[in-house]
């Protein structure tokens, strides 16, 4: 199934009398289950695709779908509770809130619905990704894969159909990023969430199910891995 | 439990503590503010209070006097009528005469003092010593008097040359009242001369018949020509505690200033911590916190200074209260009267209000980023 299908997009940002193209016509979609990633050089236009994809911006052109459902001119407030219902985010410097603990952190996007079971389901997540014994540590008793790992729980509390990564290993050794992959693996396969990743790391083209290149906002060359 | 029910007060409440120093600080600027408001508010209370003690039940009181704007110098018996006929049944009516004679004590000279010529003494004063009626000769002095002299009934004093029998020593009067007979030298009304009177005393059940009465005998005596001038007292205590409302009224006026100073630091605070957090609140926005969430998280903060503030505040004030009321009023479990209550309530609502308000800006400020912009960093 689907879960984004984007179609023609295009950023332009206007600065000083000059027209800046961040993204200039991409289509891009994406299946449940998939893992992607997006690889490029710095001002390719990888941040903002994703931050279209994720509803966090809104193209100048072109339309967004996600589940069939076009989100393209919706504005602030109903984008934000889209972002609530169906995408989590993971990103480069983890950005855990550093007075709460780490289930506290993992509740964060739905903390102020009150429902009794998110922390439940909060304890289940981080359990799973191997922190049941961490879960009342605060973000600076955590080393940096532990953080992500946070972080990915975070992402998956709301029972996303999409996950968006920016640069996810970027702050990991390789060891801690390889383990870091395998999770986003393993929940793309289990859980079906369809995974975008935006990054640098050749790493990550191991762990993905197809790479999309961008160079100067438009699409490159796009590799399928194995199957 | 409290994160349960109140996220946002949880969040609030933890970011708080991230940078605890910064937040005494800014809820110490409150709790000034609530104590400035509260104990100058309370020591007004105590000051009016303590009048209106030392003045005791005057209000009902009336002083008639001659206008001698008009050239009237005294009062005559017909006048003495017209006041009787507007004053009420039980009203009591006391015409006054007054004459100045050199008066000697213990065989000291002679000072020129008034003589007060009062037909009915016993109506207005009480004895400490001796007997106030029956009273056809003789003197009675005020308190003071008796003690500078060393008077007592039966002493001696001369007026005028002759001898005079003092006959009681009376109690101290009101302060206020202008019928207060401590310093004065009272003597039959049948030893004076003259036949007008330099003043009349009226004294009512009730400040407001007082009112009435003096409205009545000014419509009467006035009417052509400003015979009288009446004294309400009872007004006059109105205009003091009148001018009391106004102390009070600025005295809150300047301590409100040091909760304006209050909330700007606040504000400062406020904004500090947005633009230290923009990444955090970036996060919040994009996994899913709508602008009024992230609102309700930092007004929250804001409000939670203000109860600090203004808690610490109530409990330093009700110390201060505690303080002023043994001083001022002798009682210090005055400070639990219901006015006091009124102005501890006002000041710590309006430090409340002062976070509240000082947090708006900030929080909206917060809430109203992009969040791709706070993420970019």
């Amino acid at each position: 199934m689907t879960v984004i299908d984007a179609q023609g997009l295009v950023k332009r940002y206007r600065t000083g009398g000059q027209t800046l193209y961040a993204l200039a016509g991409i289509d891009f979609a994406l299946e449940s289950g998939e893992f992607v990633s997006i690889m490029g050089p710095s001002g390719s236009g990888k941040t903002t695709l994703l931050n279209i994809l994720g509803l966090l911006d809104t193209p100048t052109e072109g339309t967004v779908l996600l589940e069939g459902q076009d989100v393209t001119g919706l504005g602030d407030s109903k984008r934000t509770r889209l972002r609530k219902q169906t995408i989590g985010f993971v990103f480069q410097h983890f950005y855990l809130l550093p007075t709460l603990t780490a289930v506290e952190n993992v509740e964060v996007p739905l903390l102020l619905d009150s429902d009794p079971k998110v922390k439940k389901r909060a304890r289940a997540l981080l359990e799973r990704l191997g922190l049941g014994d961490r879960l009342d540590h605060k973000p600076d008793e955590l080393s940096g894969g532990q953080k992500q790992r946070v972080a990915i729980a975070r992402s998956l509390i709301n029972s996303p159909k999409v996950v968006l990564a920016d640069e996810p290993t970027g702050n990991l050794d390789s060891e801690t990023g390889r383990q870091i992959l395998d999770e986003f693996r393993r929940i793309a396969d289990e859980d079906d969430v369809a995974i975008v990743a935006v990054t640098h790391d050749d790493l990550v083209n191991e762990y993905v199910d197809r790479t999309v290149h961008l160079v100067d906002g438009t699409i490159g060359r796009e590799r399928k891995n194995g199957g | 439990m409290a994160g349960r029910f109140f996220p946002a007060a949880l969040m609030a409440r933890r970011n708080l503590t991230r940078t605890k120093m910064r937040s005494l600080l800014a809820s110490l600027g409150i709790v000034i503010g609530v104590v400035a408001i509260a104990s100058l508010g309370m020591f007004g209370v105590a000051l009016q209070y303590s009048f209106t003690q030392n003045l005791g039940n005057v209000g009902n009181q009336l002083t008639v006097y001659p206008n001698s704007g008009e050239n009237i110098t005294e009062l005559t018996e017909r006048d003495i009528r017209t006041i009787r006929r507007e004053t009420s049944p039980t009203a009591t009516v006391s015409p006054v005469k007054t004459r100045v004679e050199p008066v000697s004590y213990n065989r000291e000279d002679a000072i020129r003092e008034t003589i007060y010529g009062v037909e009915d003494p016993a109506a207005l004063y009480e004895a400490k010593e001796g007997r106030v009626s029956p009273f056809r000769s003789g003197a009675l002095v005020g308190s003071d008097v008796a003690e500078e002299h060393e008077l007592h009934p039966g002493s001696q004093i001369t007026v005028n040359g002759t001898s005079v029998r003092v006959r009681a020593v009376l109690e101290e009067g009101d302060p206020f009242s202008s019928t207060n007979p401590d310093n004065r030298i009272i003597m039959p009304a049948t030893s004076f001369s003259q036949r007008g009177y330099s003043e009349v005393y009226v004294i009512e059940s009730t400040g407001t018949q007082a009112n009435e009465t003096a409205m009545g005998i000014r419509g009467a005596l006035n009417d052509r020509e400003q015979r009288v001038v009446v004294q309400e007292l009872g007004s006059l205590v109105d205009t003091i505690e009148e001018q009391f409302q106004i102390i009070n009224t600025v005295l809150a006026g300047i301590a409100s200033i040091s909760l304006l100073v209050a909330g700007i630091s606040i504000l400062n605070v406020m904004l500090m911590s947005t633009v230290e957090r923009r990444e955090e609140i970036g996060v919040l926005r994009a996994v899913g916190y709508q602008k009024r969430d992230v609102l309700k998280v930092m007004l929250m903060e804001a409000t939670l200074l203000g109860f600090l503030g203004g808690i610490a505040g109530v409990i330093l004030s009700l110390g201060a209260g505690l303080a002023i009321n043994h001083y001022a009023v002798g009682n210090a479990m005055a400070v639990f009267r219901l006015p006091n209550a009124w102005y501890v309530g006002a000041a710590f609502t309006f430090g409340v209000l002062t976070s509240i308000v000082s947090g708006l800006y900030p929080a909206w400020k917060a809430a109203s980023e992009e969040p791709v912009d706070a993420l970019r960093g």
